[in-house]
């Protein structure tokens, strides 16, 4: 077994039996390696949980590691750790996913893409612990940015924010916005629009 | 892709006055309620099968208007509701005037942009879309991390007590001396304006004069001094004793006022 191995292996145990989320520096320093040797190496074990269909995964958030259960059993063990929680509410899906994709972002940002007030909103993703203050922007009034939690990556069965589904229509709606706005007319549509269906 | 009902109080909910309001109810409808205008916008265009990205957005002002009259929405956002239709209703009205040039809005920033306004639905869409991906996901297969076990909570070591340790606890608290009296409480002497007149009074009223320099020699703060002053000079200003001093800096006589009742 090399070096790297027992430190991979080192990591793993330490991880299994943590309570809270160890951060790369925490883990260097124990290790008494530089803190890009110990990025590497859990990196590492991270791809060998997932490749190797092990039933446990290495789930990262800025800068924390912690061990957590594969998105593919996940469905099986809710019937051991059945959670007794709602769903959450379609405005509070709406402001998650504008903090989830933008962040660090701000409530007003928030505020601009959803078009509405959610102020409350986000005192209950705050509540629920999917988002926190991650710090603050060097703007008048010094406004609180938000960022997601473990929390939210574990709710969503994400093992990190590079799992996050890709945006559906982004690059395509700005790329046709672009021709749009160069044609200059908008191709008008034909016919009467149709009756209020909703 | 579903419309999902949003859920709200119906006391929250606000109804404009209805172009329609006397149509008889013959039925009702469940319809979903609109948290944001956005949301209502996007859902008139999706709803006829329209591009976002090309319909003029004129061509929705009535049905959004409409819409607005006849339905409830969350009246909590009444106000943004209410400022897109206008920015609707302007844009349609710059079409039905074909030629006529626009006069300058007075201030630029109040000039509704179709294309901004294209955006922002665009990128709402963007964001509502990803809310129901992340929504189909929610708690559906978590990642659960490992629980702390009540067992794994440290225990202190301690070994067996014996019981007569109880007794002569007991038996040493008892013998423990009852808690001396606390000291007396501490309070500041408050001095009143009306506490010194009715000491001037009762000096007058003893020695028919008195001379100020002396009450004031007898005080034991500056305070004291301040409010005897203050209280002398408040029985001139009632007119209820008379002050008379000879020479600068000598003795101030203060007698009562002849007639004055007390």
């Amino acid at each position: 077994m090399s070096e790297l191995d027992d430190l991979a292996a080192f990591y793993e145990a330490l991880l299994f039996i943590a309570e809270r989320p160890l951060a790369t520096a925490e883990l260097a320093q124990l290790a008494a390696i530089p803190r890009l040797q110990a990025e590497a190496i859990l990196s590492g074990l991270a791809g060998e949980l997932e490749d190797g269909r092990r039933g446990l995964r290495l789930q990262r958030n800025d800068d924390a590691w912690q061990l957590v259960t594969a998105p593919e059993v996940g469905e099986r063990l809710a019937a051991y750790a059945a959670r007794e929680e709602p769903r959450l509410t379609p405005a509070a899906l709406e402001a998650l996913a504008v903090i989830a994709y933008r962040q660090p972002c701000t409530r007003g940002e928030v505020e601009r893409v959803r078009g509405v007030d959610s102020d409350y909103v986000i005192r209950s993703l705050l509540h629920r612990r999917l988002v926190v203050e991650v710090g603050r922007r060097d703007t008048p009034g010094r406004p609180a940015l938000f960022g997601t939690t473990f929390e939210f990556l574990e709710r969503f069965g994400l093992t990190s924010l590079d799992d996050l589904p890709p945006l559906s229509s982004t690059a395509a709606a700005a790329t046709a916005l672009t021709a749009v706005a160069e044609d200059g007319s908008p191709s008008p549509v034909a016919g009467a629009p149709a009756p209020d269906h909703d | 892709m579903p419309l999902q009902p949003i859920p709200i109080e119906t006391d929250r909910v606000a109804v404009l006055p209805g172009v329609l309001a006397d149509e008889p109810a013959a039925f009702e409808l469940r319809l979903p309620t609109f948290e944001g205008p956005l949301q209502l916008l996007l859902h008139l265009i999706e709803s006829r099968q329209l591009d976002v990205l090309t319909i003029p957005l004129a061509d929705v002002a009535d049905a959004y208007v409409q819409h607005l009259a006849r339905h409830p929405v969350d009246a909590a956002n009444l106000s943004e509701f209410v400022a897109i239709a206008a920015q609707l209703i302007l844009l349609k009205s710059r079409r039905v005037l074909p030629g006529e040039p626009m006069p300058l809005a007075v201030d630029e920033e109040a000039e509704p942009d179709e294309e901004e306004l294209r955006r922002r639905l665009v990128e709402y869409r963007t964001m509502r879309d990803a809310a129901l991906v992340l929504g189909e996901r929610d708690l559906v297969a978590p990642l659960l991390r490992r629980e702390p076990r009540d067992e794994d909570l440290p225990v202190a070591v301690v070994p067996p007590l014996p019981v007569t340790l109880l007794s002569q606890a007991l038996e040493l608290l008892a013998a423990v001396p009852e808690p001396a009296a606390p000291p007396p409480e501490v309070m500041l002497r408050e001095i009143t304006i009306g506490m010194q007149i009715a000491a001037l009074r009762r000096a007058m009223g003893r020695h028919g004069q008195v001379i100020l320099q002396a009450v004031l020699a007898g005080c034991r703060s500056r305070t004291e001094v301040a409010v005897t002053v203050l209280a002398a000079l408040e029985l001139v200003r009632r007119r209820q004793v008379r002050v008379a001093q000879d020479a600068l800096f000598g003795p101030i006589v203060l007698e009562p006022m002849p007639g004055a009742g007390e």
